[in-house]
């Protein structure tokens, strides 16, 4: 923080360095992130845990097999093949799936139950409207009034929001160093 | 009792608005819908941005989104590379996402200039993946070569003449930040307060709310699908964001007239009650 705000040479470099440690333990932590996850899905199989261990085993075999194959395949023309044609399709359907359940929640939850709902409610509906040309094809004022919703309204509430949670979290970075926030180890 | 009609109305099971929904989707394949895309300010202030740029300049692409975003990104990132290999601007990519040599590769195929027209390592060049997140963003901001020793495919960076003009953030004219969660924030806070380097923001439509740092921090934002069909246009030259403008105007709209018609069913069932 200290390197952020002022400009001492000898304070950049060691930030330099304690900057490179945090990317080192970043690589490394996804190392860990395999060995936990193997620990979770093999306890699973090993549990034969009841509509799991099926999907752990899939996971580990198919993890396996990929390295396997990344390690063989040393033109990574397999390697390639599966990204493209099982993981890509795969990423991509899984989030165009969520258009449809965006679709039904908002259908069951959006209703105006009150004033708060309503307005919540209208200000989708026009922003939703600015998004879309059909928007515009309807009436020439719906962007606009989108684009106050956006800029105007949603600007001014989230600038709000975020200055308040930045100096939320000097405070409880302060409280920390001195030792006055202890409850993320279990005091109080 | 038999349920009234709006009470049926409020209870539609989800099944049929999941086949609402896709046949809806469908339509635009049998008859395109080809409406006009208008450009937001936001998109023109991006393109206007590399528009300014020229072979001197250098454009950071940096990719913090996965491959399941590409129905909303895609479109944009290729059209941005477009221009920016137009305008023969060199380019500087990496990212944070394991999945991202698929998206490099998916832009290299689709703007083949990349390998006909530019010369790997001196026109653009590919560092690879980087874990640490903002501390990663922060550390490149500060000193790219003592992070980055070398690029993806494992040429030193005393090799790759693009790399060593790149010292810092100081040495980028434009970062373009294609973004599915908070590393816009990281450049945001390292580059552009931090050094002074305008960024620019490639996003998905649920990041409309990073509009706060516009224009103060951002030179410009590309949201959605919209923004990429935007970007075809300004550019002239239409691709999938304006194919795939016909789903958003179809799916939109009918988000609206579901949305509609339950608070109808729901007013008209508790005026009963």
């Amino acid at each position: 923080m200290f390197e952020y705000f002022f400009a001492v040479k000898e304070i950049a470099a060691l930030s330099s360095t304690v900057q490179k440690w945090a990317i080192i333990i970043s690589t490394f932590a996804l190392g860990l992130g395999i060995i936990t996850t193997f620990r979770i899905h093999i306890a699973h199989v090993k549990r034969k845990s009841k509509g799991q261990w099926f999907f752990s085993a899939w996971l580990m075999g198919f993890f396996v097999l990929l390295t396997l194959i990344g390690l063989w395949d040393t033109k990574f023309v397999v390697y390639d093949w599966t990204f493209k044609n099982v993981y890509v399709a795969l990423a991509t359907t899984l989030y165009a799936i969520t258009g449809f359940y965006i679709f039904t929640a908002a259908y069951r939850a959006f209703r105006a139950r009150n004033i708060e709902a309503t307005i919540l409610i209208v200000s989708g509906v026009l922003i939703l409207l600015r998004n879309a040309p059909i928007g515009e094809a309807i009436w020439r004022g719906f962007p606009i009034l989108g684009e106050w919703v956006l800029m105007k309204g949603q600007v001014g509430g989230m600038r709000t929001l975020t200055f308040v949670a930045a100096a939320g979290l000097v405070v409880f970075g302060i409280r920390t160093l001195l030792g006055m926030e202890r409850g993320y180890y279990g005091g109080e | 009792m038999s349920k009234s009609i709006w009470s049926k109305i409020t209870d539609v099971d989800r099944r049929v608005l999941y086949w609402v929904m896709f046949i809806a989707l469908a339509i635009p394949f049998i008859s395109p819908l080809g409406m006009p895309v208008p450009v937001t300010e936001m998109t023109k202030a991006v393109y206007d941005k590399v528009e300014s740029l020229g072979p001197k300049n250098i454009a950071l692409f940096s990719i913090a989104g996965g491959v399941s975003a590409w129905p909303e990104i895609a479109p944009s990132m290729v059209a941005v590379m477009r221009h920016l290999v137009k305008k023969e601007v060199k380019i500087v990519v990496w990212g944070f996402f394991t999945d991202q040599d698929i998206t490099v590769d998916m832009i290299t195929s689709n703007v083949p200039e990349l390998k006909t027209k530019y010369k790997y390592g001196e026109d653009w060049v590919y560092m690879g993946y980087l874990a640490g997140g903002e501390t990663a963003v922060a550390a490149l901001a500060s000193d790219v070569h003592s992070v980055f020793k070398a690029d993806k495919y494992g040429t030193p960076v005393e090799k790759l003449p693009l790399i060593q003009r790149v010292k810092s953030a100081k040495d980028i004219d434009l970062v373009l930040t294609v973004d599915t969660g908070s590393y816009i924030l990281y450049y945001v806070r390292h580059w552009n307060v931090g050094k002074g380097t305008p960024v620019a923001e490639i996003g998905i439509a649920m990041q409309a709310d990073m509009v706060v740092y516009y224009p103060a921090n951002l030179v410009g934002l590309m949201i959605g699908v919209r923004g990429g069909a935007e970007y075809e246009k300004l550019i002239g030259r239409l691709g999938d964001g304006t194919v795939r403008m016909d789903a958003i105007n179809i799916s939109h709209l009918l988000f609206i007239i579901a949305i509609a018609l339950a608070n109808v069913g729901y007013v008209a069932t508790r005026r009963k009650k």
